[in-house]
């Protein structure tokens, strides 16, 4: 199906960009390594393979007349999620340009940022390849040779997120979305989260309960004083 | 903003390729790259944090800081501590301990550096988007739990951009997954970044936020200041040049203009016959409509106050216009009207006024030829090759300085505004009447369409513009259609020169076959209008509700009531003048009157 196959490939650009932004978020502190940077290089490739896979994809599917119109909304929901996740690669990818020029790794003089970070990227960079462990090949100025590579890339994706504003039009307000605030949270990840919905809808339900037992509280005592009342007065009477 | 410390930096090497960054920033960049140093730089520490030991985790304490941006800035002591200050505001360094308390302080607290991609920059501002996926990373984490600014900030966004709301979730959960990839020790310094980062990009509420303006506002301190002050003197001086009254004079003027229109103010002096806000009596209004047949003594009097306060009444200037046709002088202020209708009439319609204008008073031997003088005559036909709302500027202002100074004296003498003095009413003070009414129905009454008055008005200028020079025929003219049927023809002109007050479309027709005694009738027809309806077979009514005179209509003054050109539909409607007084329909446009009781 032409909507899962999208899906999937939506989800795994997602992962990718995921991964790239951890890694950019560490280049210049003490975690920033050759490695580091190759493993941003790959990563980086690997996005905009499908990136240009996405997009192949989305386009076919949303210049095709035939589909249906709630497929039509989907898949221009999808194309919204696409072209977001594109933005956000492209701009990682420009911090990267302009952090990678900034701390340069073989310059004895150039000292890296001591942020905190000991360990190493690794296991991000495998996560986002999706291999068990990663390789490390490239030469030892890489850091360098890499920006120029980096640029290009660059304006390849711009070219390409241009491209396709002109020849899809999707007006990107009008795409509704499907989860809801909160939906994170229903999510399996944390042990013990249960689904605790919007927060401040939790908090109003909590008072609703309180003050809905209150009410029935002093409802029933007053039917009581007036069962007593009306026992008295057939007693008396 | 920052010391004159920055200023020192200078002596720094500074970047050149990181052309998006703001000056100063390039400078600090440079100050926490030094800082960096292991020999010359601030000497590191470990932090023990109590869920882990984070064993190679630095952090410069605050003393250190201070001490090292003393001993390489050679400044004082107080110029230190505001810039290191300032470099924990701007998210440079975080505080550990303490994170909301974005401060540099002396008590040895422990601060740790941020990683570059969260320095502050220009090029790169705080995104919507990234914080949202902050929030919902917060979310997942913290199993819901965020502060109140925090929770509003995330509603609000899913309100915003909700149409990247899926992806905004998708990625915190990426996100979050692949923060577990890492140590559990850099997980915690990577949750302390991004709190730092974001505490100083959406400051939480009651916090000082440093970036309001402040990386957008940063002066470039390569500007050239020269010609800024260039221009300032060239303004100053300007401004000394500006001519000036002295207060004693401009008061004076006050003065002078409040007592002269003290007795005008409704508000201050009371108005006769009463303040219709008050007493619910809009016989003041309908005194006061703008061409009422018979105006008030005090609306009189003002127009002798100066060629103003005539001019911008448009009773005053039909007044007028009666002297100055007499004068043959009649065609100034056709001209002047006329220039007021081009100034604020259509855009659209700009181009062939000024045309009509031309040809009608300007052009040599036109029929209404005005008097300017050469000059004025020269930039006029010069301006009208390309006719815009203000082309004719010039000529008005000298016809209507020509006016003030020459007409509006013999004016003021003539026989035709004593007259119009001598006619002009008083009107009694009435008593407030709603008392009598707590509970009764009000009659609402509604003023004149506005729909009907433009049309009268426009039927006057017509009227103006074509019976202008000569009276006696238009008179004559008038006399002959008068007794002639009862079905009036269409476009009779009107009699009576040019000023007589368009009595056109009666808001009610009239009563008919009632005595010429006019009564007050309990709810007077809005508008004031002198109503009246040319019947020429019968004797008619001549309503307004402001006077409560009685009108007899007779052959005399049917000169002065003109055709009702305007009603035409009306016409058809003639016989409906049985309508009753108290008839639903009343007030209402007599053409929208459907059944017509004939």
């Amino acid at each position: 199906m032409v909507k899962e196959e999208c899906k999937a490939l939506l989800d795994a650009l997602n992962k990718v960009t995921a991964c790239y932004r951890h890694m950019v978020l560490t280049i210049g502190g003490t975690s920033d390594s050759q490695n580091l940077r190759e493993e941003l290089k790959k990563t980086r490739q690997k996005a905009q393979e499908l990136a240009v896979a996405n997009r192949n994809k989305l386009t076919t599917v949303l210049k095709d007349k035939t589909v249906s119109k709630e497929d039509k909304a989907e898949f221009e929901r999808l194309w919204v999620i696409f072209s977001t996740c594109l933005e956000i690669l492209e701009i990682d990818m420009r911090r990267a340009l302009e952090l990678g020029h900034e701390f340069p790794l073989n310059v004895p003089k150039k000292h890296l940022i001591q942020t905190g970070m000991s360990g190493g990227t690794s296991g991000v960079a495998a996560r986002a390849m999706s291999v068990q462990n990663m390789k490390y090949e490239a030469e030892h100025n890489i850091d360098v040779v890499d920006l120029k590579d980096l640029e290009n890339e660059i304006n390849q994706v711009g070219e390409m997120m241009y491209e396709m504003e002109m020849k899809v039009s999707v007006p990107q307000w009008t795409v509704e979305a499907k989860q809801d605030p909160g939906a994170e949270l229903k999510s399996t990840i944390s042990v013990g989260a249960s689904s605790i919905g919007m927060i401040s809808v939790e908090e109003n339900k909590s008072f609703c309960d309180i003050s809905k037992v209150l009410a029935g509280i002093i409802f029933s005592a007053v039917l009581i004083i007036a069962i007593v009342l009306a026992v008295c007065v057939v007693k008396l009477s | 903003m920052l010391p004159r410390a920055v200023v020192v930096l200078g002596l720094l090497p500074v970047h050149s390729c990181n052309t998006s960054h703001l000056c100063y920033a390039l400078q600090i960049e440079a100050l926490m790259m030094e800082m960096q140093n292991p020999d010359k730089g601030i000497k590191t520490q470990t932090q023990k944090v109590m869920i882990t030991d984070i064993p190679h985790a630095v952090a410069g304490k605050s003393n250190d800081i201070l001490q090292w941006i003393l001993q390489r800035l050679q400044i004082t002591e107080e110029e230190a501590l505001h810039l290191g200050d300032l470099f924990v505001k701007y998210g440079y360094i975080y505080p550990l301990q303490e994170p909301k308390n974005l401060t540099l302080r002396r008590d040895g607290s422990l601060y740790r550096f941020q990683t570059p991609y969260f320095w502050p920059a220009q090029s790169w501002p705080a995104d919507d988007t990234d914080y949202a996926i902050y929030l919902a990373k917060k979310n997942i984490k913290r199993k819901g739990i965020l502060e109140e600014y925090e929770k509003e900030h995330y509603n609000m966004l899913n309100q915003k951009i909700n149409y990247k709301w899926d992806f905004v979730i998708m990625q915190a959960k990426e996100q979050y997954k692949a923060g577990k990839e890492r140590k559990k020790a850099d997980r915690y310094a990577l949750d302390c970044q991004e709190r730092a980062y974001w505490l100083v990009n959406r400051t939480p509420p009651g916090m000082l936020d440093v970036l309001e303006y402040g990386l957008d506002r940063a002066t470039d301190p390569n500007e050239n200041k020269v010609n800024q002050v260039r221009q300032l003197i060239m303004y100053c001086q300007q401004a000394i040049m500006k001519s000036r009254v002295k207060s004693s004079v401009s008061l004076g003027g006050l003065v002078k203009y409040s007592e002269q229109f003290l007795s005008n103010d409704p508000i201050l002096s009371g108005c006769l016959p009463s303040n219709p806000w008050v007493t619910d009596d809009p016989e003041f209004w309908d005194l006061n409509a703008k061409l009422v047949e018979v105006p008030t003594k005090m609306r009189v009097e003002r127009w002798a106050f100066n060629f103003s306060e005539l001019m911008r009444d448009p009773k005053g200037r039909q007044n007028f216009q009666l002297f100055l046709k007499k004068e043959f002088s009649g065609e100034n202020l056709s001209f002047w009207e006329a220039c007021e209708d081009l100034k604020y009439g259509d855009q659209s319609k700009v181009k062939e006024k000024a045309e009509e204008i031309y040809k009608l008073f300007l052009a040599p031997g036109a029929r209404r030829w005005i008097n300017i003088d050469g000059t004025t005559m020269g930039i006029t036909v010069k301006g009208l090759k390309h006719p815009h709302r203000y082309v004719l500027d010039a000529a008005q202002t000298h016809i209507y300085m020509l006016m003030k100074k020459d007409s509006y004296g013999r004016y003021l003498k003539s026989p035709v505004y004593k007259e119009m003095l001598a006619k002009a009413v008083v009107p009694q003070e009435t008593v407030k009447k709603s008392s009598n009414f707590p509970f009764g129905r009000r009659h609402l009454r509604s003023s004149p369409s506005p729909i009907i008055l433009r049309q009268q008005e426009e039927e006057a200028k017509a009227k103006e513009a074509a019976a202008t020079v000569d009276i006696t025929q238009v008179m004559s003219k008038l006399d002959r259609t008068w007794g002639a049927v009862p079905r009036l023809p269409p476009r009779t002109p009107r009699g009576g020169g040019g000023g007589v007050a368009p009595n056109g479309c009666p808001e009610l027709p009239p009563e008919v076959g009632q005595p010429s005694r006019l009564s007050l009738p309990p709810a007077p027809p809005g508008g004031g209008m002198a109503q009246g309806r040319v019947k020429p077979s019968q004797s008619f009514v001549f309503k307004s509700a402001a006077f409560g005179a009685e009108v007899d209509d007779s052959a005399g003054s049917r000169a002065r009531w003109p055709t009702s050109e305007c009603i035409q539909p009306l016409r058809g409607c003639a016989p409906c003048q049985g309508v009753h007084p108290g008839h639903p329909l009343r007030g209402v446009h007599p053409s929208l009157q459907v059944s017509c009781t004939s």
